[in-house]
């Protein structure tokens, strides 16, 4: 038997790494694949493997082979050492030269490993450069188009799965903190009618009394003072057991077709008054050929009004306020936007923005916006909040157009 | 002229006593029962006017004592309490011959509000 042609290696390769990537939904396990098994075929002493992390803008480590522990723990590599010139984004790199190199940081280290060339392979989807595979040689030697070609068709192979694995993860982390939004939604609402009926009874015995005795007591005194509080506290539980009430309402929305824009107009006009007394100006920009919708028009009014009332809270005096309406035929929904150049929200508070019961206002139920996000569910709609704090927050709605 | 009485029925004695209370210092003659069936055999004896009626009994549920009282002959009107103050529950006591709906808790003035509206419309 003959050893295996140069070729019948590459292909051995291949094979393996397409295998590992049909196999496994473990991108560890594949990425270790791509790593050994590339240095294996190009005679390197090494390899390494490194993915873009966009929050914090650093290439890490994700797989390496044939490299020491004191080499690997040099830690990230930020984006702007590795790539100094964008023009490089997708070409292979070979550096001949560790030590004048711009993107080596740690040429010192490089040398005590052995290290005496570097090949730099780019993992690019689109415009993106998303990672790099970084391939060590103990020596300096030529490379053969034949090999940048399989480098480079490892790469791009690699690049397919990081970014079809990343997907997948974006779209469990989305679903799963929709479920347990979900969850939390319809278990509250289970309770709240239990609570509703629990807790309003004795309230009514409290406000019975309370309100009889006040006209009993004389005008202007501490006794009428303190009825006066146990009444107004005690119609304050009852507007908490209202709003919770809002989830425990039975069965679907009361959808008529209708344009949203006139819900947006009403609810404007509802809110109109507050808006004047803090000098706040609304800008509305509703589209003209809006298509009408299956709403259920007090609900999204609620809805509106919610979100317009937040705004106003979130901004100063002569502070702006935008709601905008388009159409995204593409995507087939109608989309509201309302915005202001308020306060914003902070990255803590963003996470908890839509649970019941989570308010940064000392006034606030914190029912308003898991009331809001509740209905919007019911109306299969989608509603997403985008806020930078001191800058801006901006809530958007999308409703389905139902052919 | 003959005091309009009221019949209050409610399981809890707390609501019953405290409608009691601001009923008769009106002027109104008000009873109380705290359960349906007892409810059911005062409406059958006593000539009430108006029933304020919670919907949540321990014995039969408020709405069939509600359509038990609108059936009989000469019946008395029906104000409905409740803790499940929604929309719908307040248009489903309509429709099932309610006079008026009072969402619990509510206060004096409330309570004799919606009284004297309903003995207004007899």
């Amino acid at each position: 038997m003959t050893s295996p042609t140069r070729f019948e290696n590459y292909f051995f390769v291949f094979r393996d790494i397409i295998r590992s990537m049909h196999s496994s939904t473990n991108l560890k396990e594949v990425l270790d694949v791509v790593v050994t098994k590339s240095a294996a075929v190009l005679n390197a002493k090494g390899s390494l493997l490194r993915i873009l992390n966009k929050k914090t803008n650093q290439f890490e480590v994700r797989a390496a082979c044939g490299l020491g522990e004191r080499y690997l723990s040099k830690g990230p590599v930020t984006t702007e050492k590795l790539v100094a010139d964008p023009s490089e984004f997708h070409k292979v790199k070979i550096i001949n030269d560790i030590w004048h190199a711009p993107r080596i940081e740690y040429p010192q280290q490089a040398w005590d490993e052995g290290i005496r060339m570097i090949v730099d392979v780019p993992l690019s989807i689109k415009d993106q450069m998303i990672g790099l595979i970084r391939i060590y040689l103990a020596q300096a030697r030529e490379f053969s188009r034949d090999e940048l070609d399989f480098i480079i068709t490892v790469a791009e192979q690699c690049a397919c799965i990081i970014e079809r694995v990343q997907l997948m993860e974006n779209q469990q982390a989305q679903f799963s903190h929709l479920a347990t939004q979900m969850e939390k939604l319809s278990s509250l609402g289970r309770m709240a009618a239990g609570v509703a009926h629990e807790i309003n009874n004795p309230l009514t015995g409290v406000l019975l009394y309370s309100s009889n005795m006040r006209k009993k007591v004389p005008p202007g005194g501490y006794l009428e003072e303190s009825l006066n509080i146990i009444i107004r506290e005690t119609q304050r539980c009852k507007k908490i057991i209202q709003g919770l009430l809002e989830f425990a309402r039975d069965g679907q929305p009361q959808k008529v077709l209708s344009n949203i824009n006139d819900v947006i107009e009403n609810a404007l006009s509802i809110v109109s008054n507050q808006f004047r007394l803090r000098f706040v100006q609304v800008e509305k920009n509703l589209t003209e050929d809006m298509e009408k919708t299956l709403l259920d028009i007090s609900q999204i009014e609620q809805v509106f009004v919610n979100l317009l009332l937040n705004s106003l809270h979130a901004v100063n005096e002569n502070g702006r306020v935008t709601v905008h309406s388009v159409v995204n035929r593409a995507q087939n929904r109608v989309e509201v936007e309302v915005a202001d150049n308020g306060c914003g929200i902070s990255p803590e508070a963003i996470e908890k923005i839509f649970d019941p019961f989570y308010s940064t206002r000392t006034d606030g139920v914190g029912l308003g916006l898991s009331v809001s996000y509740g209905i919007i569910q019911n109306h299969q709609g989608d509603i997403q909040v985008f806020s930078e704090p001191g800058c801006y927050t901006r809530f958007k709605i999308a409703l389905p157009i139902l052919l | 002229m003959k005091p309009i009485r009221v019949l209050v029925i409610d399981d809890e004695g707390v609501i019953c006593d405290a409608c009691r209370m601001v009923l008769s210092e009106k002027g109104y003659g008000v009873d109380h029962c705290l359960t349906g069936t007892a409810g059911l055999l005062a409406v059958e004896s006593g000539a009430y006017d108006v029933v304020l009626l919670d919907m949540k009994l321990p014995d039969i549920d408020g709405s069939e004592v509600l359509k038990a009282v609108r059936n009989k002959t000469s019946a008395p009107c029906v104000i409905v309490m409740t803790g499940y103050s929604t929309m719908s529950n307040a248009i489903n006591a309509m429709k099932l011959g309610a006079a008026d709906y009072l969402p619990k808790p509510f206060t004096d003035d409330e309570l004799l509000a919606a009284i004297e509206k309903t003995c207004a419309h007899r």
